[in-house]
């Protein structure tokens, strides 16, 4: 059962080789995907190219899907994983500014690292910015305190806010993930570079697309917000948690149920 | 002698599950931003260590008397830095280069690269987070605010596309 680590299957020296490992599975493919590449990953924002896009939306479907099913599977205690708190207007007055410095930098964070990885100079120099804007933040956060922390409305996720059962919003995003992709692929047949474009065969993307809606489906019918699955995120006086803890035999010897405080860094 | 990059949809599936691995393991997604911050809040800390404790907003990185690089998301950083370099020995594509479009010079675009960076590294602060540590880990746990982030970078960089296609194009 997991999140492993807030049940204390490993300890905080052993988290950090654990990043390490997937930061360079992360690494490894964002490189592979080409974006290292500024111009590549610019591309989406002149309709010739949308890797970007197909590489996020389909990260983030997978990841909607596997969540919900390992929790009706039981693998995995969707009350222990660390949901980001929405403080709104912050967010959207910093997606608008990291979408302008996305644009005029070439890079987000990570693919910069990518980027100075593979050599280029323009990425050094974007992860130097980032250091001092992150600088300047600090140095002025007291004066945008207030504004840094208006508009919280907790941890509130899609299933709050549109009053229906994960499923259902599961079931939407394939959809619409799907139909994102189309638009994406007409998109690019018509302004995209064929020579440049990495080629796919139209069977498997149509099979792809049949097995994510049905997996949605599957999702919206079972509904895994039901109480039956979520037995285990009683607190963990509860039995069958006590059961699942068991493993954890280092428990006595390191405090590291209760050490995941130290990590409890926002986002990103 | 550039290899081709890989399929968009199949390198998203590998994405998607090395995220859903984090989640299962550490009961968090992947990220990145924060360690440009902390490495900022370490660099003041050598240079002025007092300033650096009481700065509101650094003195958080300083918890536990550990070193502000100390941290879950720094050594994700220094993975992924591993994972870039070996992927691109591996498809020839290391190269010393200033990357930008045909039509504009080395040094504007050095200086854009800068003021990108900056305008990140302060936006990343206010939003609680990137690409990857909002708008990836967010929208995959349904986080509303997320999804709201994830839309407005869209809307950012669309609204602002046009003013620099010389850049790119």
């Amino acid at each position: 059962m997991g999140p492993l680590y807030k049940l204390g299957w490993f300890d905080f020296t052993y988290s950090l080789q654990l990043a390490a490992l997937i930061g360079f599975f992360f690494g490894f493919v964002l490189e592979r995907a080409g974006f290292g590449n500024p111009r590549k990953l610019t591309a989406i924002f002149y309709l010739r190219d949308f890797a970007v896009l197909k590489v996020m939306f389909t990260a983030i479907v997978v990841c909607i899907l596997g969540l919900l099913y390992f929790s009706i599977f039981g693998w995995i205690d969707l009350s222990r994983v660390h949901i980001l708190p929405t403080y709104i207007w912050p967010q959207i007055v910093g997606g608008l500014l990291c979408g302008v410095g996305f644009l005029i930098g070439g890079y987000c964070p990570t693919t910069s690292v990518v980027a100075t990885a593979s050599g280029k100079l323009d990425g050094v120099i974007f992860i130097l910015g980032m250091v001092f804007g992150s600088l300047i933040f600090a140095l002025v956060f007291p004066l945008i305190q207030g504004f840094y922390s208006s508009g919280h409305m907790g941890a509130v996720r899609l299933p709050d806010i549109l009053k229906i059962n994960s499923g259902i919003i599961a079931f939407l995003v394939c959809l619409m993930a799907v139909g994102a992709f189309w638009m994406a692929e007409k998109t690019e047949e018509k302004f995209g570079d064929k020579e440049t474009l990495p080629v796919g065969s139209a069977k498997i993307k149509r099979t792809g697309a049949t097995l994510l809606i049905l997996l949605g489906l599957i999702l919206a019918v079972i509904n895994p917000d039901r109480p039956v699955f979520s037995k285990s995120s009683v607190p963990v006086i509860s039995t069958e948690e006590a059961e699942q803890v068991e493993p954890s035999v280092p428990k006595a010897g390191a405090p590291s149920p209760n050490q995941f405080k130290i990590v409890d860094d926002e986002g990103c | 002698m550039n290899e081709r990059y890989s399929n968009p949809y199949l390198i998203g599936v590998v994405l998607g599950l090395i995220l859903l691995f984090s989640f299962y393991t550490m009961g968090r997604g992947v990220g990145s931003s924060a360690s440009f911050s902390r490495m900022a809040a370490a660099g003041v800390k050598l240079v002025a260590p007092d300033h650096a404790k009481a700065n509101i907003y650094f003195a958080k990185y300083m918890r536990g008397g550990r070193s502000p690089l100390m941290a879950w998301l720094v050594f994700l950083t220094l993975g992924a830095t591993l994972g870039g370099l070996f992927s691109a020995f591996i498809a020839n594509r290391i190269k010393g280069e200033v990357a930008r479009g045909p039509s504009i010079g080395v040094s504007v675009r050095l200086w854009l690269a800068l003021a990108g960076g900056v305008l990140s590294g302060f936006a990343a602060r206010l939003a609680r987070g990137c690409t990857s540590g909002q708008a990836l880990t967010g929208a995959s746990e349904l986080a509303f605010g997320s999804w709201i982030f994830m839309l407005c970078i869209f809307a950012g960089a669309y609204a602002t596309a046009y003013f620099f296609r010389k850049e790119w194009l």
